[in-house]
């Protein structure tokens, strides 16, 4: 095997570290980087203080469309979108740059944040897959976030349409969230 | 002369607003397209200005930066007031996406 490329080496590093500060889960760095798994726990520990969490990754593409989900997630698409579009950046250095964006946008906004890093980097491959894409709200034109098989005929979003029980459930939203993959950092303390 | 004064002020707001375009793309080049909502080449021209250059694209009758939205709806949503902090806060969401829909696709 050829010997790696120091600088690819150096920009991988960098990458995990912002990747692992966001609080991505090992799975995003290993997809993401050529780094050794011992490496990346190596790395893991020494910013996050503590060994990664073990188990799967939320695989569902019916979790982006639930109403809160589908809020956060089409303003992260929208933040991207426009990210990819102006620069020439690579795309987890894109999702990186967005996420980033996306929790400045939360915190100003006075938004809880629904959306961790690694849901992100799962969105962005649903729609590269092309098992999500964005479509237009035929009421306030935003894009949003639906599955590529709905029929999206006058598609209303969840914004302008609200459910009658839309963010009636706090208790819940709070204790799912606690449960979620968020870093402890990035977590809002009420 | 009664304008003046207005003159002054709209070179001081160009200034300030190059000056922090200068620094918003000079620290972090990607993520200032997007909050300034310029282009590649814009930024590219704003980064290398000189001060001088500066004070004479500032000194002028007019402001060189301009509104981002003419949408009515992203209007409403972020001037309409309500009691329910929650509802306010879904209300700048959701004006933020709308934003930057209109961003990608003016692009």
């Amino acid at each position: 095997m050829a010997p790696r490329s120091v600088i690819a080496d150096a920009r991988d590093v960098r990458r995990a570290s912002e990747l692992i500060e966001l609080g991505a889960r090992l799975q995003v760095l290993e997809s993401e980087t050529a780094l050794s798994r011992e490496r990346l726990l190596r790395l893991y520990k020494e910013i996050q203080g503590r060994s990664p969490p073990k188990g799967m990754l939320p695989f569902s593409t019916d979790w982006f469309i639930t109403w809160m989900p589908n809020i956060h997630a089409s303003l992260f698409m929208g933040i991207y979108q426009n990210v990819i579009q102006a620069s020439e950046l690579d795309e987890i250095d894109a999702i990186i740059k967005t996420y980033r964006l996306y929790l400045e946008q939360c915190t100003v906004t006075g938004q809880e944040i629904v959306l961790s890093l690694t849901r992100a980097w799962r969105l962005v491959k649903f729609v590269d897959a092309g098992m999500l894409r964005t479509v237009r709200c035929t009421k306030c034109t935003g894009q949003f976030v639906a599955h590529t098989h709905d029929l999206i005929e006058g598609y209303v979003c969840g914004l302008c349409h609200m459910p009658s029980r839309a963010g009636k459930t706090r208790a819940a939203a709070k204790e799912a969230l606690a449960n979620d993959d968020m870093p402890l950092t990035l977590r809002r303390v009420h | 002369m009664k304008n003046s004064h207005l003159l002054d002020e709209i070179r001081e707001a160009n200034m300030t607003y190059l000056i922090l375009a200068q620094r918003m793309i000079r620290d972090d080049r990607d993520e200032a397209l997007y909050r300034l909502g310029v282009s590649e080449q814009v930024a590219e021209i704003l980064a290398d200005l000189t001060p001088g250059q500066m004070m004479k694209i500032a000194t002028t009758n007019t402001l060189v930066c301009r509104f981002r939205f003419d949408d009515q709806m992203i209007w409403n949503l972020l001037t309409s007031h309500t009691k329910d902090i929650a509802a306010q806060s879904v209300a700048g969401v959701h004006a933020a996406i709308l934003m930057s829909t209109h961003m990608a696709e003016a692009a």
